[in-house]
């Protein structure tokens, strides 16, 4: 549905730099990235707001590196919403098929269809000061939905929205995908959002994909520390390569579960472990993890409101891990979890990756 | 705090009195008698609907070449950029009368320009469209101003929005852009239009005669005195100030929602 290839672009402070992607029919990719790392020029370049300075953009498999935006039938979202002030609901809607040259009694129909979707009727004759953030994001997708683009780009559209708002804005975006078949790139900073909606992952910064990928993939074998850091993995371990073992701050990790990477394993690098894949007292056979030893409880936080507790345990060689538990899961444990309190615990090999200590970008 | 009030409202009042006060003065000096005498006068009608038209032509001039020029300010960075603004800002800097003597150098009978103006017959000194030029020249910063600030207050994003579901450039200029600033450039163009109806300088070097409303009170005055000057300034600034309200109420105006 969409390519890019090799796409650079310098526009004011923003680069993007050797952008390659290729996102499926069907598909819906986040694209994931903290500010002012280019994703929004992104998005506006495949849109055709900018042209690149070298690399080709491709639409359904046609060059579309030069078409004019009006000619590229991809749909925009922008985090505020960006209806035009002067118009009613139904025009914003409308917009798009007006310039089309639809036939009025089309217009209307697709109009309120679209509306009927999105449960937006009654504001259609609204103006859009008089609507709430999360009735002018809905708003925003009728009007570039019902020209049935072939892409619609999301930048950061959840952003500006109240948790409750949120919550039921993605549903609505989930919907919209499982239901109209529509493919979506949607750029966010929120690692969560990313996981809830999309079945791809891009991580990008300093105006780079940095690695693309199922979202599992990307998440549980990050290509390198920035992106292990944007993707969220609580705890990254320094470790040296010494004779067929990682040593690390805490003694020496097995090896084995790396094994199969380690052709290129180079002498430093930095163990990856999600929050998950550290287990309170481990019951696991000794080859599911790569390490086992006692810790200690450093802080606890109760994460009040969210039923999770989140755990930052200690080694005495000054490592620091955090992870999370279910306050079910928490109180349901042997010991209680008080600072002070020894815990043993185990590194489970199933969440264990590795990224290369000096990264090279 | 009610301090700081009062003497915020003290301080702006005082400037208030000081734009007030010569205005009401020159109307309420004037004896209802001379005004309606005036106000029939066929030299002093000729001379304001003159001035007014004439300004109106110079605002409708610079609302073709302007509007286009206040938007490619706001939208486009381009080498020189602060340049075009700087020029754009000279008329207001310099002497009227200095800019008269510039327009007159160009646009009179003696330079190439004026000369090729000649020849499809429009010339510049002692016509309408000499009054018009000199006062487009020293009023337009308002218009265009104006105008670049209104396109910078619509979110460049509508327009982004509005190319994706097929508008083209033009569309997109006319049915987002100037849709959205239209209020900007009509406080621009009514505040050009004001400043074209009040030249006197850059109008008096290029064009005595027909005679504008400003140089008809200068040379009643120059001629009979301040009581022969009053009444006309009176009329002009009366007439001013309703045709100026209503522009502002209507651009004032909310859309109805």
């Amino acid at each position: 549905m969409l390519r890019l290839e090799d796409i650079c672009l310098n526009l004011g402070h923003f680069q993007l730099r050797d952008i390659r992607l290729h996102v499926e029919a069907g598909t819906y990719l986040a694209l994931l990235g903290s500010t002012g790392t280019g994703k929004t020029v992104l998005l506006e370049t495949i849109a055709g707001m900018h042209t690149p300075r070298s690399g080709r953009i491709y639409i359904r498999g046609q060059d579309a590196t030069r078409l004019a935006p009006e000619k590229r039938r991809l749909g925009i979202v922008y985090q505020d919403s960006a209806l035009f002030p002067h118009l009613t609901v139904f025009s914003n809607i409308a917009f798009g098929l007006r310039l089309k040259g639809c036939p009025g009694g089309e217009i209307k129909k697709a109009v309120e269809d679209m509306a009927a979707f999105l449960e937006i009727e009654p504001l259609l004759k609204r103006r859009p000061n008089r609507l709430s953030g999360g009735e002018r994001q809905r708003v925003a997708l009728a009007r570039a939905l019902v020209i049935k683009p072939y892409v619609l780009l999301l930048d950061e559209p959840l952003s500006a929205l109240d948790r409750a708002l949120r919550r039921r804005v993605q549903n609505e975006l989930k919907r919209i995908h499982e239901e109209l078949g529509v493919t979506i790139i949607h750029i966010t900073h929120d690692v969560a959002e990313a996981f809830l909606l999309s079945d791809r992952l891009a991580v990008m910064k300093g105006g780079r994909i940095l690695q693309e990928g199922a979202p599992d993939e990307v998440c549980n074998r990050p290509a390198s520390r920035s992106v292990a850091e944007l993707t969220g993995i609580e705890n990254l371990i320094e470790a040296r390569v010494e004779n067929g073992r990682l040593a690390t701050s805490m003694g020496y990790a097995d090896f084995w579960p790396l094994a199969a990477e380690a052709g290129d394993l180079p002498a430093r690098v930095y163990l990856t472990l999600p929050g998950w894949s550290i287990e309170l007292f481990p019951a696991g056979k000794p080859k599911e993890y790569i390490w086992r030893g006692t810790l200690t409880v450093r802080d606890v936080r109760p994460g009040n409101g969210t039923g999770i507790v989140e755990l930052t345990l200690g080694h005495e060689g000054g490592e620091l891990l955090r992870t999370h538990l279910s306050r079910r899961e928490a109180q349901a444990l042997s010991a209680s979890l008080n600072r002070g309190t020894s815990v043993p615990v185990g590194l489970l090999a199933q969440g264990a990756h590795w990224v290369p200590h000096e990264t090279p970008r | 705090m009610k301090s700081f009030r009062i003497v915020i409202a003290a301080l702006g009042g005082v400037l208030i009195l000081v734009i007030v006060a010569p205005l009401a003065k020159v109307i309420v000096s004037s004896a209802p008698s001379l005004l309606r005498s005036t106000a029939c006068d066929p030299e002093v009608l000729h001379s304001i609907f003159l001035t007014l038209r004439a300004a109106l032509w110079a605002t409708l001039g610079c609302l073709l070449l302007g509007v286009p020029l206040a938007y490619a300010l706001a939208r486009w960075d381009f080498p020189g950029g602060s340049l075009v603004q700087g020029i754009v800002d000279l008329p207001v800097m310099i002497p009227h009368t200095a800019a008269g003597v510039a327009l007159l150098m160009v646009y009179g009978r003696e330079f190439w320009v004026g000369k090729a103006f000649a020849l499809v017959g429009i010339t510049f000194t002692g016509t309408v469209a000499g009054i018009s030029l000199a006062m487009a020249f020293v009023s337009l910063p308002f218009l265009v101003n104006a105008a670049r600030d209104g396109f910078l207050a619509v979110d460049p994003r509508l327009e982004c929005v509005a190319r994706t579901l097929g508008a083209s450039p033009w569309q997109t200029f006319f049915k987002v852009s100037l849709l959205l600033s239209w209020r900007s450039i009509l406080s621009g163009a009514t505040l050009m239009w004001a400043r074209g109806i009040a030249e006197f300088g850059a109008v008096v070097m290029l064009t005595y005669h027909p005679m504008v409303a400003p140089i008809l009170i200068w040379e009643r005055f120059e001629n009979f005195g301040l009581r022969y000057a009053t009444p006309v300034s009176a009329i002009l600034i009366l007439l001013c100030l309703v045709i100026f309200s209503g522009l502002r109420w209507l651009a004032a105006q909310k859309e109805d929602r």
